[in-house]
């Protein structure tokens, strides 16, 4: 794959964004790519969450500090390939998430933002030519918000993750017309909590609800993963890719890797 | 004899030239159809012009740059050089033209509007001339 940034977003919270763009990150890295993960949702931020148990030392810098310009490109990345023994590496990119930092980027203006999308170029020029980075993911906040979309016109492709519930749908489908179509970004979805008893779409087979999908949203749709109930009941700062990669979970979404390198190869 | 023949003469020439101004009254009618048309036409142009410098002439602030989200209120056609030069930051408009795959002349034209706006900043480095966004905010090195 030649190197790609690619937005993981969704017009709605709790649709599985960072559990899908966590677990990718590390499908990636474990087949000895050099991966690298961004946590661009500044409000809600979570990624330091989930690798608590890799940080060992306080983190230095934050993807905020390095957006007011506190710190450089390398400084703001953390290496956690050594601690989850991949095969390939696994930079990461951590938001703050105490309480004021979260209100400074509330706080921040119109005219800081256009700063912002600049570093986040920035970021993944170093990232890509420096760094030797093969792909970035770059988790981001749900609906429109300045992050979201600054990570939107940064990326090659963005992911849209969606349920199948009605809300999640509409929102998909006024987000990708009048934002992707709008701004001309590359877009495709990923049905994410997929169950074959859905009201909407009962007895239908997944190929099928697929099309409807696609019919729906006019965009192409590169996985549909089914709902499990014991990764729903998991914490969500566990990695199951790897905790249990041997879970069609997992299985499903080296699925949406495997296409993703091909529809960015092409 | 003579008389008879006059008079057929002048009959003749009469009914010519009635025939000649009925044909020169359909013209101008013709022509001020015509004339109603273009007025049309232009009173349209007039209207759509406005519309558009109306639309191009929306932004946050004066001199302000625009930001992801004020892109959407930009026509298509300088968008895309905005969003080029965030990636690119600073660009001649042949830069900018690489990446769109769009003509010279259009991003030149494109990112001399977006100077024109506010938008852009533009500085001369000897025979070229680099279009860039000003960051507001300053950095801290």
């Amino acid at each position: 794959m030649k190197a790609k940034a690619i937005s993981i977003h969704s017009s709605r919270g709790g649709t599985g964004k960072t559990v899908i763009a966590t677990n990718l990150a590390m499908i990636m890295a474990g087949k000895g790519m050099k991966v690298a993960l961004l946590d661009l949702d500044f409000r809600a931020p979570s990624l330091s969450m989930v690798f608590s148990k890799a940080i060992e030392s306080p983190v230095r810098f934050w993807l905020n500090d390095f957006l007011n310009g506190e710190c450089t490109e390398k400084q703001v990345m953390i290496d956690v390939s050594k601690i989850y023994s991949l095969e390939g590496k696994l930079l990461i990119g951590l938001s703050n998430p105490s309480i004021e930092a979260i209100r400074n980027i509330m706080g921040k203006s119109s005219s800081w933002e256009v700063t912002a999308v600049k570093k986040l170029f920035s970021l993944l020029s170093s990232l890509f030519n420096d760094m030797k980075v093969d792909c970035c993911l770059l988790d981001t906040s749900p609906g429109v918000q300045y992050s979201s979309i600054n990570s939107a016109v940064s990326s090659d492709l963005t992911v849209v993750v969606t349920t199948l519930d009605s809300l999640d749908l509409k929102g998909s489908e006024n987000m990708l017309l009048d934002l992707y179509d709008a701004l001309e970004r590359r877009s495709v979805v990923l049905v994410n909590k997929y169950s074959p008893e859905s009201r909407v779409l009962k007895g239908k087979r997944s190929e099928s609800v697929a099309s409807s999908v696609e019919g729906i949203l006019k965009h192409p749709v590169i996985g549909m993963i089914p709902c499990f109930c014991d990764v729903l009941q998991r914490e969500r700062a566990s990695i199951m890719a790897i905790e249990d990669p041997k879970h069609p979970f997992v299985k499903s979404l080296e699925e949406v890797a495997e296409k993703l390198d091909h529809l960015l190869s092409i | 004899m003579h008389f008879a023949v006059l008079k057929m003469a002048a009959e003749e020439t009469n009914s010519k030239l009635e025939a000649l101004l009925a044909k020169n009254l359909s013209l101008f009618q013709t022509i001020s159809q015509q004339l109603d048309l273009l007025i049309n036409i232009n009173e349209k142009i007039l209207e759509t012009q406005k519309e558009f410098l109306q639309g191009v002439s929306r932004r946050p602030d004066n001199g302000i740059p625009p930001d992801t989200l004020s892109l959407l209120t930009l026509p298509l056609s300088l968008r895309k050089t905005v969003m080029v030069l965030y990636k690119l930051q600073k660009a001649t408009a042949e830069g900018i033209s690489e990446e769109t795959k769009r003509l010279r002349g259009v991003e030149s034209a494109a990112a001399n509007q977006l100077v024109r706006m506010g938008y852009l900043k533009k500085t001369r480095q000897g025979r070229k001339v680099y279009f860039y966004i000003e960051s507001p905010v300053e950095m801290k090195k």
